[in-house]
């Protein structure tokens, strides 16, 4: 019998009861062959592949990681919830040495649900992969961690959650925004005034294959991570980037996908996107179980596989060695980027558009630029469905001055707020007002 | 009337039952090279006195296979195998005739690399030549698409004595269970087809004219005629045997443990709401997953006659068995001596009990008593965390919907039922423990045949259909045939339902509809370019393992004949 080199916890939660709509991509059926597929493969007979159920992340959970209004209910539906608890599942295992790795096979996805959220964006509420990093933080403390985003579309939500934070380090491979949804992702992208290079935007060019990909894995993200040395790996594992997607324009194989796994190493894989559900997903997910678990994945093939028809033009694949020349320096030579200040406050003002619901909420970051902790972070928050939100987030190494700044502005009457929501880490402390 | 035969590793039990009342019982030592012998000595006791013609059923548990394997009793095999993309066919290499034909077909069961059908023509022509004359034939996603199978199959029907096909031996999905189940149900075929040709001439001999079923592992029967074309349902059917025979005397209907303490081990079965649980594929044969469903038992190695052992200060407990406890004559002082040696029992020669652990005990500088209470915590715990453990397995299960993690009831045992020669010492000790209702149920003893004769038919099946397609697949009962776009979920439960009662029916068993469970019924909108091109239904339905009476424990008067 087969055996695998390092032990793998996979959560499968395929959501068989839950869809956005009748017929969107995230829908009832998108993981029911990837289920035949390890079914009939016997994929949990492997002696150290294990199948788990996922936990159910708790309002806390969500709380201590996002500024949700007008309420947490109305944001996190039960799916999201158990989503999210899947990942959690995956850090517990890994966390706890119960397996060596963990794969969270679960949807709905996550990656683009930012700091705040005030409805669907990217068929994505909460971010499953931020609750998770916040809930094992809580648990097993601060750690160093890297999120790598391989889905085809720049995760626009973790990069913003994780602007701010240096201990964090946000690495997103994706679809060039000139070509995709959501439209960022550029390399000036690079993260906020104090966490500069702790965001790495890779844009990589439509029909980009198994060559350009690794490419860039190789030369951009495997020294990037060398020398960050994170605690924990975490791969937010989309699946978009396949040649038979039906929503992106790239040209990325199960094979590609698994020795993407190889050689990235993830402690926990996450899934996000990918809706070629029959003719991609199975043999991908296949190929990253396989992988992650050091198992041999040399015949994990798609039926319909050519790699001649699907590898880059000689153009392109100049095009990606140039782009990941300058790559490195976005985080070891980080250039700062064009800072507002207001007194001690660095300043972000901006208009997040959520596709979904077509709503637009405007938005202003007030970040401290404090010499003893991190700094409170004051965001408001309008659309015009809840109308002026107010959220609050004190560190975890917050100092009594950010403290006092805080709890004076969350208990202020008659502010003009509808709402406000209190995220203290430090006292552990997640609150609404009224 | 009815008889119940569990023929198992050191004994052969038989009852005979007429409705709720215990009639007879018997038991007679198992002879390997003469199991006929076994079942007539059994017969004939509990026959005594009584006529034949009126029994109606003889159900059958027996080792004949499982024994078989063990002692490489079996047929050469060759096994024909279709893979694809994937995990690597050579992966389940089993048999010295193991043979790959290239070919794919994919999950949906649409060719994706045509068969080789030169190398099908040599590997058979190779295999005949060889003299093998039994197969196992089975591809990839076969219950999604038979045709390779049944491609072989039609290859191979002049020349073989015996074909085992993969769609028709399961419809679940799992590719290298399947082989091994097909292997070793061609392997046993044979040795199993000579036993039922003679215990049908014998049980003529006995004027007996009822119909015979097998005992399978999931603690149901298959009638003789269907155990000839899946013999290796049969594998392990005694600890089903024995968990149905407590259905049957305790009338349990609660989330329930039983544990079965033997002389080497204790099995451990867990029943929710008074059904045994079922492994979630099937049980591994020699180490080798396969898809015969099967009563989930956990077995520890701790018995009445583990040894006893110190190790720097720590008793241990089995798993090793020497010999019989010093109380019957054994030369090293086992759990049972411990016993003995804490006034908890009184068996046999209670002096050589003390009298061994005491020797223990000295060299290790502890008296014989400290040394036994010792051994006991040490098998309790053992017992006790096993238990912990299963029931923390079982509640993990994984699930698929939110609705199931939201409501799924956690099972909860609050109730042990102990069988077993031991069983009545461990009574109080597990009570202590556990904090549980601990039961130890009168007629323990012939409680495997007692199961074995009150059980009923299982049967299972999966359908699945694709409007889309308009297809509509029943593996097991080698249905593939067309359907209408407005095919639905419950037209395909009702289908499952009826084909289910229909293959019973066939198979001579009758059952009423509300008898059929239908474990998963599941319609997936399928979408192509963004509008709804059709419905993927999954259907699961079962016959659960039961038993057809409760036996009447009040005054049976009957005394197990064990001078047979």
């Amino acid at each position: 019998m087969l055996k695998a080199k390092s032990t793998l916890g996979v959560i499968f939660f395929p959501a068989y009861d839950w869809a956005i709509s009748e017929t969107h991509p995230e829908r009832e059926e998108r993981l029911l062959y990837t289920q035949d597929q390890f079914r009939e493969e016997g994929l949990f007979d492997i002696q150290g592949i294990t199948e788990h159920r996922p936990l159910r992340a708790t309002d806390q959970d969500i709380l201590r990681t996002h500024f949700c209004f007008p309420s947490v209910d109305a944001i996190a539906t039960e799916s999201h919830r158990i989503s999210a608890g899947g990942a959690i599942q995956a850090a517990r295992l890994v966390l706890e040495k119960e397996t060596r790795r963990a794969f969270a096979l679960v949807r709905p996805p996550g990656h683009h649900a930012m700091k705040v959220v005030q409805g669907n964006r990217g068929f994505c509420n909460v971010n499953i992969e931020a609750v998770m990093v916040e809930w094992l933080r809580e648990h097993y403390g601060q750690k160093r961690i890297a999120i790598v985003d391989t889905d085809c579309h720049h995760g626009d939500g973790t990069q913003d959650v994780y602007w701010h934070d240096p201990d964090v380090l946000f690495i997103s491979m994706h679809q060039d925004g000139r070509t995709l949804y959501p439209g960022s992702g550029f390399p000036e992208e690079n993260g906020g005034p104090r966490a500069a290079g702790r965001t790495v935007n890779i844009p990589l060019p439509p029909n980009t294959s198994d060559e350009g990909y690794l490419h860039a894995l190789e030369h951009v993200v495997l020294p990037i991570l060398a020398d960050f040395k994170p605690d924990l790996v975490i791969n937010s594992a989309g699946q978009d980037n396949h040649y038979s997607d039906p929503i992106t324009n790239m040209c990325f194989s199960a094979q590609g996908y698994a020795r993407l796994n190889a050689m990235l190493r993830p402690d926990i894989a996450v899934l996000e996107g990918g809706y070629a559900i029959k003719g991609a997903l199975p043999y991908v997910n296949l190929g990253i179980c396989l992988a992650m678990a050091g198992c041999d994945y040399s015949a994990v093939l798609e039926p319909d596989f050519n790699p001649e028809q699907i590898r880059e033009q000689p153009d392109t694949m100049n095009y990606i060695k140039r782009l990941c020349q300058q790559m490195t320096d976005v985080y070891f030579y980080p250039k700062p980027g064009s800072v507002e200040k207001e007194g001690h406050y660095f300043i972000r003002n901006r208009d997040i558009f959520y596709d979904t619901e077509n709503i637009t909420e405007k938005q202003r970051e007030e970040l401290k630029d404090c010499d003893s902790c991190a700094g409170i972070r004051i965001i408001q928050s309008r659309t015009r469905r809840t109308g002026a939100c107010l959220g609050i987030e004190l560190p975890f190494n917050c100092c009594p001055a950010c403290e006092q700044e805080g709890y004076e502005r969350f208990n202020r009457q008659h502010d003009g707020f509808q709402i406000a929501q209190m995220l203290d880490r430090k006292n552990k402390h997640y609150a609404y007002r009224p | 009337m009815r008889i119940g035969i569990d023929i198992g590793g050191t004994h052969t039990d038989g009852v005979l039952v007429d409705g709720e009342r215990l009639i007879a019982a018997a038991k007679a030592p198992t002879l390997y090279d003469n199991l006929l012998e076994s079942i007539g000595r059994v017969l004939s006791s509990i026959l005594l006195n009584q006529d034949p013609k009126k029994v109606t059923t003889l159900n059958l548990s027996t080792t004949l296979n499982t024994n078989a394997i063990v002692t490489g009793n079996i047929d050469p095999v060759g096994v024909l195998v279709v893979g694809g993309p994937g995990i690597a066919v050579e992966t389940y290499r089993v048999g010295s005739h193991y043979h790959l034909i290239p070919g794919s077909l994919d999950h949906l069961g649409t060719e994706t690399a045509p068969l080789d059908s030169e190398e099908l023509q040599t590997v058979v022509a190779g295999c005949f030549e060889k003299g093998v004359k039994t197969f196992a034939v089975v591809s990839k996603f076969s219950p999604r698409n038979p045709v390779y199978e049944n491609l072989i199959r039609a290859h191979l029907q002049e020349q073989a004595d015996f074909i085992s096909s993969g769609h028709l031996i399961s419809g679940q999905l799992n590719f290298g269970r399947r082989i091994h189940t097909c292997y070793y149900n061609s392997a046993v075929w044979r040795n199993f087809y000579t036993f039922s040709t003679a215990l049908m001439e014998s049980l003529q001999g006995f004027d007996i004219e009822a119909e015979v079923n097998i005992l399978k592992a999931d603690g149901g029967t298959m009638p003789m005629a269907r155990a000839l074309e899946t013999p290796v349902q049969s594998i392990f059917s005694g600890p089903a045997a024995s968990a149905m025979g407590i259905l049957a005397i305790t009338r349990t209907d609660t989330d329930s443990l039983i544990l079965d303490i033997g002389g080497t081990t204790t099995d451990i079965a867990i029943f929710a709401g008074g059904q045994p649980l079922l492994e979630r594929e099937g049980i591994s044969i020699e180490g080798r997953p396969t898809l015969v469903r099967a009563i989930h038992v956990e077995s520890i190695g701790i018995g009445g006659d583990s040894l006893l052992q110190v190790e720097q200060a720590a008793v241990l407990v089995g798993p090793q068995r020497l010999g019989p406890c010093m109380a019957r004559g054994g030369a090293l002082p086992t759990l049972m001596d411990a016993f003995n040696v804490l006034n908890l029992a009184a068996f046999g020669d209670v002096e050589r009990s003390a009298g061994g652990v005491e020797a223990l005990a000295v060299r290790s500088g502890m008296t014989g008593r400290q040394l036994a209470a010792k051994a006991v915590d040490t098998a309790i715990n053992a017992i006790s965390a096993k238990i912990e453990d299963l029931i923390a397995l079982v509640n993990s299960r994984p699930v698929y919907t939110i609705h199931e993690i939201l409501e799924d009831r956690p099972i909860a045992p609050a109730q042990l039922i102990i069988i077993g020669g031991p069983a009545a010492v461990f009574q109080e000790l597990l009570r202590t423990r556990l904090g549980m209702e601990v039961v130890v149920p009168p007629l323990y003893e012939v409680a495997n045949a007692i199961g074995a004769a009150l059980t009923r038919s299982t049967a299972y099946l999966d359908l699945t259909a694709d409007t889309a397609k308009g297809k509509v697949s029943v593996p097991r009962l080698a249905i593939y045939r067309s359907i209408p776009r407005s095919y639905d979920l419950d037209t395909a439960i009702g289908e499952a339902r009826s084909l289910l009662i229909g293959d019973l029916e066939q198979a001579g068993v009758s059952i009423s509809p509300e008898e059929v469970q239908i474990t998963q019924a599941d319609s997936f909108n399928i979408v192509e370019d963004f509008y709804t091109a059709g419905r993927n239904i999954r259907v699961v339905a079962q016959v659960q393992p039961a038993v057809i009476a409760h036996i009447d424990t009040g005054n049976t008067g009957v005394r197990v004949n064990s001078r047979t």
